[in-house]
């Protein structure tokens, strides 16, 4: 298995043409890139100029009925709303929490598996959850947690870790169910990225540190940190905008409740939109969500470019 | 180490990539408590093993068993009658019959293939052309398209399905397979031009500018070097169709019942009157398995897909 990464700098300067063959003009590839930019367009552009509208409108439901300018009457009303503002605190525990947990269980598992003979085959089975519709991952967590079939309901009670009450029904563990479902799945994505960074470090160099009695942890912390430091955010980072954008685990697990304890905001919006056909508040709300992740977004090519600055061809513009 | 000559052809890797990893305990884990330590690791992960597959089980058995008793559980605190319930139990293949038979879940199978299938291809094709416009061009405002490219692909999927659905039923794409294919290109699209291009960006200029001093024009140099990238177009595809496979919100807002696929499917065997556990494990099993199978079969390729390319292998 051979794993590269696009920074390291000796790589890069093979590749790099002399200084007199690049003045090509290359301006006439834009026609290459329409046909994506049209559909991208078609299918971003014109929506947020809709999702923009809708902000400000009463919408009507039945096709053709004109809808009502309200003004910023969304607007005031979501700011004003208690239930939008609790649905970002669940989000950033949410997603706080199980990313706490998968980067610390992720960095580990990775550490442990570039020792492992079985590196190979232990890959193979943490693939596994990625694998699987994140909807019918709920629907499979739902399954175990159940008060009257569930394995791991049935394990806890056993163990005599659970009192009374199911594990979903309770909205003091309702959340951290969900955040268990989500390092089931996606802990091992971390440990992937992790993994990648940590075969960069020079062997001889984590030998030395060791030598030197340095301890695993020490010498982790002091050679392979500052090494895999990319590859961590890479992973937080991809994980943070996934854990905005993707709802399906609530969906099938608890649907917001109980009693709202793990409605977060995306999922708020899906209800709003969905449900009450409140097309207009929901724009709002999604508005709000969407500058969110741009934010985000950016940071994350940020680290991308960063990585590949030191490419043959990227960031010279003519 | 073949495949990454193929990415990086202007290198030799072996100066940058670590050896087997086969050798890395070998030369790491050293002296007293080596094999303690070994051991230590091999239980650690054993039981992340365990963690990982315990649920795959359950959701295996429970989908042959059947319904009634065996989905009773054990006393609280019986160990032994556990494991029995668990292993223990004559396999019967009722659920999947009645999904085929009751529930139309060919129907489904078919239209999670088409959908995901169809835009996979599409993705690929524009992909290929943007991305490499992109990793060659050098225009004005060349990275604020590229980021723009890119934070459709971050866009929450129910902030955009607000406006895309409304959308959609102003031109009758709402509960259509080719309403579905568009929606999961939108969103695969820029994904496919995030990773393209990188691996266009390791493929050094000189290639096509050699083949186009032949007189060769700008279409065939790209096509010329298409086989360069073919290990970023199969992370593609194999992205592509899993992303859209497993979507539940798209399928579930715009598909309908014409177009319903295998997650919203499985998800409406809830709502039924009263919860078939054995029923939707089945479903679940049927979502799950070809995309299991394509992760074993072509892994690689699916972990720099789920990376972003930020792995390579």
């Amino acid at each position: 298995m051979a794993l590269l990464d696009r920074a390291s700098p000796d790589v890069h300067d093979v590749g790099n043409p002399p200084l007199a063959n690049r003045q090509q003009p290359r301006r006439y590839l834009i026609p290459l890139i329409l046909p994506a930019v049209a559909v991208l367009a078609l299918l971003s552009i014109y929506p947020l100029a809709w999702l923009i509208y809708m902000s400000f409108h009463q919408v009507a439901l039945a096709p053709g009925a004109p809808d009502t300018f309200v003004g910023t009457a969304n607007w005031t009303r979501m700011f004003g709303n208690p239930q939008y503002w609790e649905g970002w605190r669940l989000l950033a525990l949410y997603s706080g929490v199980s990313m706490v947990l998968e980067v610390g269980l992720g960095t580990l598992l990775a550490v442990l598996l570039n020792r492992s003979k079985h590196e190979k085959l232990l890959i193979t089975v943490f693939l596994m959850p990625m694998m699987v519709a994140p909807v019918v991952a709920g629907l499979l967590w739902q399954y175990l947690y159940n008060g009257t079939f569930g394995w791991y309901f049935w394990v806890l009670r056993s163990l005599g870790l659970l009192d009374g009450g199911t594990i979903l029904g309770s909205s003091d563990h309702a959340l951290w169910a969900i955040v268990l479902v989500d390092v089931w799945e996606w802990t091992p994505l971390v440990a992937l990225i992790v993994l990648s960074g940590l075969k960069l470090v020079p062997k001889d160099q984590m030998e030395a540190s060791w030598m030197d009695g340095a301890g695993p942890v020490r010498s982790f912390f002091q050679v392979a940190l500052p090494s895999i430091k990319a590859s961590l955010i890479i992973a937080v980072l991809l994980r943070f905008m996934d854990n905005i954008r993707i709802i399906d685990h609530f969906i099938a697990l608890t649907g917001g409740g109980p009693a709202n304890s793990t409605k977060v905001l995306p999922l708020y919006l899906y209800e709003q939109s969905f449900s009450f056909f409140e097309l207009g508040y929901g724009s709002s709300i999604a508005l709000t969500l969407l500058l969110v992740t741009i934010i985000v977004g950016k940071l994350v090519v940020g680290v991308f470019e960063t990585r590949e600055a030191k490419g043959p061809m990227s960031e010279e513009e003519v | 180490m073949s495949s990454s000559v193929l990415t990086r052809p202007d290198i030799d890797d072996d100066d940058v990539v670590a050896g087997p990893s086969g050798n890395a305990e070998d030369q790491v884990v050293r002296g007293r408590g080596a094999r303690l330590t070994g051991y230590a690791i091999s239980f650690f992960l054993g039981i992340y093993a365990l963690f990982t597959l315990a649920p795959f089980f359950v959701m295996f058995t429970a989908a042959f068993k059947a319904t009634g008793s065996s989905f009773d559980l054990p006393a609280e605190g019986d160990w032994l009658g556990a494991l029995k319930k668990l292993f223990v139990f004559t396999p019967t293949l009722e659920h999947f019959t009645k999904l085929f038979s009751e529930s139309n879940f060919e129907r489904y199978f078919l239209n999670s293939a088409l959908a995901a299938g169809g835009s996979a291809v599409i993705s690929i094709v524009l992909g290929t052309t943007a991305a490499y416009a992109i990793s060659r061009g050098r225009f004005r405002g060349r990275s604020d398209l590229y980021f723009w490219i890119i934070s459709t692909r971050m866009a929450p999927v129910v902030a955009v399905t607000v406006p895309l659905y409304a959308t959609f039923r102003a031109l009758g794409l709402l509960g259509t397979i080719p309403g579905l294919i568009l929606a999961y290109t939108v969103f695969n699209l820029p994904f496919a031009i995030w990773i393209l291009k990188g691996f266009f960006d390791s493929v050094p200029y000189d290639i096509e500018e050699a083949y186009m001093v032949d007189g060769h024009s700008r279409w065939q140099a790209l096509w010329k070097i298409v086989p360069l990238v073919v290990p970023g177009l199969a992370a593609v595809l194999v992205l592509c169709v899993l992303l859209a496979w497993n979507d539940f919100i798209f399928a579930a807002v715009m598909g309908g019942e014409q177009a319903k696929t295998l997650p919203v499917a499985t998800q409406g065997l809830k709502s039924a009157s009263g919860i078939d556990w054995g029923q939707i494990m089945a479903a679940g099993l049927v979502t799950v398995a070809p995309m299991l199978l394509l992760g074993i079969v072509i892994r690689k390729y699916m972990v720099q897909g789920l990376t972003m390319g930020a792995v390579k292998q």
